[in-house]
């Protein structure tokens, strides 16, 4: 798995799209896809910072279906918002959110081959 | 020698700074002084998390949320390390201390003093501070005086520093080199 980091609009699709030559159709975002919906390939999931909002807003925890995918699909590529660098938010789920991310993010950092953080189009990897 | 190691919020800049201080450490003493206080159910959460997270990792845990500099009269000898954690929490603890908020400069100017203090009165001092200038939002007044204290600071831990380690999703990235 590889897992590229940047902040908002930074181009990290771009970037992940050039570098590895995905189908846009195994492009998924802020989604984790069925089996059924994956082609052969390289999968990217975009936007997993939207992805684990609207888990978190279900009310469930997003850790287990995005483990379970990498498990499946260890090749893919995961591409996720930074959204720590800012002040504590006042609102409670804001803050668990926040908290949320930084921690899957953490995870996903430790287990990828390779992480990379985009700013400005560019692509510096850090592990 | 100062080090300071910055990164946003859950990026795993403590869990970093407290294996780098104990790899530093080895025999030598060391001190967590720690700066946030207890107002409600959340930040006891948030401190205990901490506690749990350098448990048995043989710090000796300082409480001083305010006058950092004094600290120093609480550590028995210049032979030993401490970290300091963290400058978010002292820069508030220290602006909203009164009624009325203090200006940066203010905040900023007695920070960095009393940390000046403390890193000549300890062998390696790791101090963790945060990234809150990127989220684009603008804040009230307060607030706003907030961050800019908290860039001053930075900015000012930031030249006196040896070196300067950012953790993104606790990878640590080289700012500035020793």
């Amino acid at each position: 798995m590889r897992l590229i980091i940047g902040g908002y609009a930074q181009g990290k699709l771009d970037y992940a799209l050039q570098k590895y030559h995905v189908d846009s159709r195994n492009v998924f975002d802020g989604s984790i896809p069925d089996r059924a919906e994956v082609i052969n390939g390289t999968v990217i999931i975009n936007h997993l910072n939207t992805y684990i909002r609207q888990s978190m807003t279900d009310g469930k925890s997003p850790e287990t279906e995005i483990f379970d995918f990498i498990d499946k699909y260890p090749d893919c590529v995961i591409i996720t918002d930074e959204v720590g660098n800012g002040i504590v938010p006042i609102d409670e789920f804001e803050r668990g959110f926040r908290e949320t991310i930084g921690r899957i993010q953490i995870e996903l950092a430790k287990m990828a081959e390779e992480v990379e953080r985009v700013i400005c189009g560019i692509g510096q990897k850090i592990k | 020698m100062m080090i300071l190691i910055i990164g946003g919020s859950s990026s795993g800049k403590s869990a970093f700074a407290e294996d780098m201080i104990v790899s530093l450490s080895k025999e030598k003493k060391k001190y967590y002084i720690a700066t946030m206080k207890v107002y409600d159910a959340e930040s006891e959460k948030k401190i205990e998390r901490h506690r749990i997270l350098r448990k048995g990792k043989g710090f000796i845990t300082l409480e001083q949320p305010v006058n950092i500099q004094n600290a120093i009269d609480k550590i028995d000898s210049r032979e030993c390390n401490a970290l300091l954690e963290c400058i978010s929490n002292l820069t508030a603890n220290e602006m909203f201390l009164g009624d009325i908020p203090k200006v940066a400069d203010t905040v900023a100017g007695k920070i960095v003093d009393g940390i000046k203090q403390l890193n000549d009165n300890v062998s390696q001092l790791v101090i963790v501070s945060n990234n809150v200038f990127e989220d684009g939002n603008v804040y009230d007044s307060a607030t706003m005086e907030y961050i800019k204290a908290m860039g001053l600071i930075n900015e000012k831990l930031g030249m006196l520093a040896d070196s300067i380690i950012e953790v993104v999703a606790g990878i640590p990235v080289y700012i500035k080199d020793c």
